[in-house]
């Protein structure tokens, strides 16, 4: 054993060998096939894979609804995940920013269902829009109003589904947020005052600027989250009713995984792929630019 | 308390804000109210009295049958020895590289780094299919080592970036003083960075621990025997078979939810911590 260890003395591979084959075997490797299988028909068991050139991606653009409602709707729930989490998550960090009582048990209140898993949510709130005995349902009743059938009407359903989701989620940018704030420097906001700044222009003037690169990580973190919704999709609606929630990444595994169409899934994975790249490297040289400076 | 009271005189605001944030917690913290007092009625109960009545009569046998009903010894011994292997081997490959890519000079690490970087950012929920098509090609689908196969290339690249980025910061005079003595860099990376990085390590174990066994959507995909399921899927099942048995449907959700949120309590300090780490310097 000492041997082994005296021979990987200097020889920065072997040191980074295990965790780079596992990545690049279990990680990297299925980016190449999902790319090379969206070229090819293949029904999962076949020993052979047929290439058919762009047939695939014809299909999903031209002649599958589905795949565009789940990219109308990957496109929708995107837009309010960098809204309503963010804006929410901001607001409590900076109520949770001040010297108040009870201040760690509301950070931890509010963190809480971050840490919960999404599958779990997703059985609590299905459960809690339960139309006859869910919370909403007897809550709605009790103060005399109409219960919608919260997940069974194809025009809202993914709205609310995506309220369970920034229950979730509104935790996790909080926590970023009040990281951000501890950069705000406390003797400018102090300097603002005595000049008479109000409230709102110190947040303008001194906090928004402090915290601009918080506000650009939390923005593209909660964009890279948003565009891999599953489970909680999964778990509450199963993309119905009649595919009203459907979302890239669960079409894409039901292409795949229910209708063994590989070919059609792994097309609608690079859709996803090339969208997701397009996101995160731009962000990648940004950060480490930011690094190189520091 | 006399603290608080004070810069409340000072700032009456302050109490508004205050009782703002209450009332926000309270509707957060609502539907786990909801979901354990629900597990604790029977059906008859919970037909007939309101969502936030306490249960008149406790039901804890909820707890019972659903654990046996939904296969819960099974799956709990699979999320548990799957968390068991997964997330110390995780951090151990993850920590070798990162040293590696810090303090050993080599002529790819810049490449490498790259290349791990951007897998922070790729999500697999993307490419199931395709992890399915190579676990399925080696034999591994069903089997413990099929999961945590990708289940460590996921979390290799967030780990690596993290301590990285803290063994960079570690004076160069520490290790250099070693490698004279004669040391080697393992003996270095065992005996110097290991233990002063522990408040990390710590904090990558909780976030990882509660990643895995919460994970959902690979083990949907490769775990199709129902005695390989984890947890989630053994919830996920339990509310497609008995979805009308509201009061062991609930039980399930809280037996799947409570370790990590015990996890969670205790060690809430590095969780914090161990996010701000990653996000804010990143």
């Amino acid at each position: 054993m000492s041997a082994l260890f005296r021979k990987m003395e200097d020889r920065p591979w072997l040191f980074l060998a295990p965790a780079v084959i596992v990545y690049a075997v279990f990680a990297l490797w299925p980016m190449v096939d999902v790319t090379i299988v969206s070229f090819q028909k293949w029904n999962g068991l076949d020993a052979n894979r047929q290439f058919v050139g762009l047939a695939n991606y014809q299909y999903i653009f031209l002649q599958d609804p589905v795949f565009w409602t789940a990219f109308i709707n990957t496109v929708i729930w995107t837009f309010l995940s960098l809204i309503f989490p963010p804006a929410i998550g901001l607001a409590l960090a900076i109520g949770l920013n001040r010297e108040i009582a009870g201040r760690s048990a509301l950070r931890a209140v509010f963190y809480l269902p971050v840490i919960i898993a999404p599958i779990a949510v997703a059985t609590m709130w299905r459960w809690m829009y339960d139309p006859f005995f869910g919370l909403f349902a007897q809550t709605l009743t009790e103060w005399g109003l109409p219960v919608p059938d919260f997940l069974g009407q194809k025009d809202t359903a993914l709205y609310y589904v995506f309220v369970a989701y920034v229950w979730q989620q509104v935790g996790f940018s909080m926590v970023l947020f009040l990281a951000g704030l501890q950069s705000v420097d406390r003797s400018l906001v102090e300097a603002a005052q005595i000049d008479g700044a109000g409230r709102w222009k110190i947040f303008r003037h001194v906090t928004v600027p402090a915290i601009m690169p918080t506000i650009t990580i939390v923005l593209v973190l909660s964009l890279i989250h948003s565009l891999k919704a599953f489970d909680i999709v999964y778990g509450l609606t199963g993309g119905g009713p009649a595919q009203s929630t459907q979302m890239l990444a669960l079409w894409a595994f039901s292409q795949s995984m229910k209708a063994f169409d590989f070919g059609r899934g792994g097309a609608v994975s690079v859709v996803l792929l090339v969208i997701t790249v397009a996101i995160v490297i731009p962000y990648l040289r940004w950060s480490m630019s930011r690094e190189v400076h520091e | 308390m006399r603290d608080h009271l004070n810069t409340i005189r000072k700032d009456p605001l302050l109490l508004v804000l205050w009782l703002a944030l209450i009332c926000f917690a309270v509707i957060w913290i609502a539907p786990f109210a909801f979901i354990v007092f629900t597990s604790l009625k029977g059906n008859g109960e919970i037909m007939s009295t309101g969502p936030f009545a306490l249960p008149t009569e406790l039901r804890p046998d909820n707890y019972d049958v659903a654990w046996n009903r939904g296969g819960f010894s099974r799956s709990f011994f699979n999320s548990v020895f799957v968390s068991a292997v997964k997330v110390p081997l995780g951090i151990a490959l993850s920590a070798i590289a990162a040293y590696a890519l810090a303090k050993m000079p080599g002529r790819f690490n810049r490449l490498v780094f790259l290349l791990i970087v951007f897998g922070t950012m790729i999500p697999f929920q993307v490419m199931l299919a395709p992890i399915f098509t190579l676990v399925n090609k080696m034999g591994l689908v069903d089997s413990y080592a099929g999961l945590i196969l990708p289940y460590l290339a996921f979390g290799v690249p967030f780990q690596v970036f993290i301590l990285h980025s803290f063994f960079r910061g570690v004076p160069k005079e520490l290790s250099e003083a070693a490698l004279i003595d004669g040391a080697g860099h393992f003996t270095i990376f065992r005996r110097i960075f290991l233990p002063i990085s522990l408040p990390i390590l710590a904090a990558l174990f909780i976030l990882d621990f509660v990643a895995t066994w919460n994970e959902f959507a690979m083990a949907l995909v490769i775990m199709q025997d129902q005695s390989k399921w984890t947890l989630p899927l053994g919830l996920m099942s339990f509310q497609g078979q008995f979805s009308n048995e509201y009061g062991q449907l609930n039980a399930a959700i809280v037996i799947t939810v409570l370790p990590a949120v015990l996890v969670y309590l205790i060690f809430q300090r590095y969780f914090v911590s161990g996010l701000a780490a990653g996000a804010v310097k990143g």
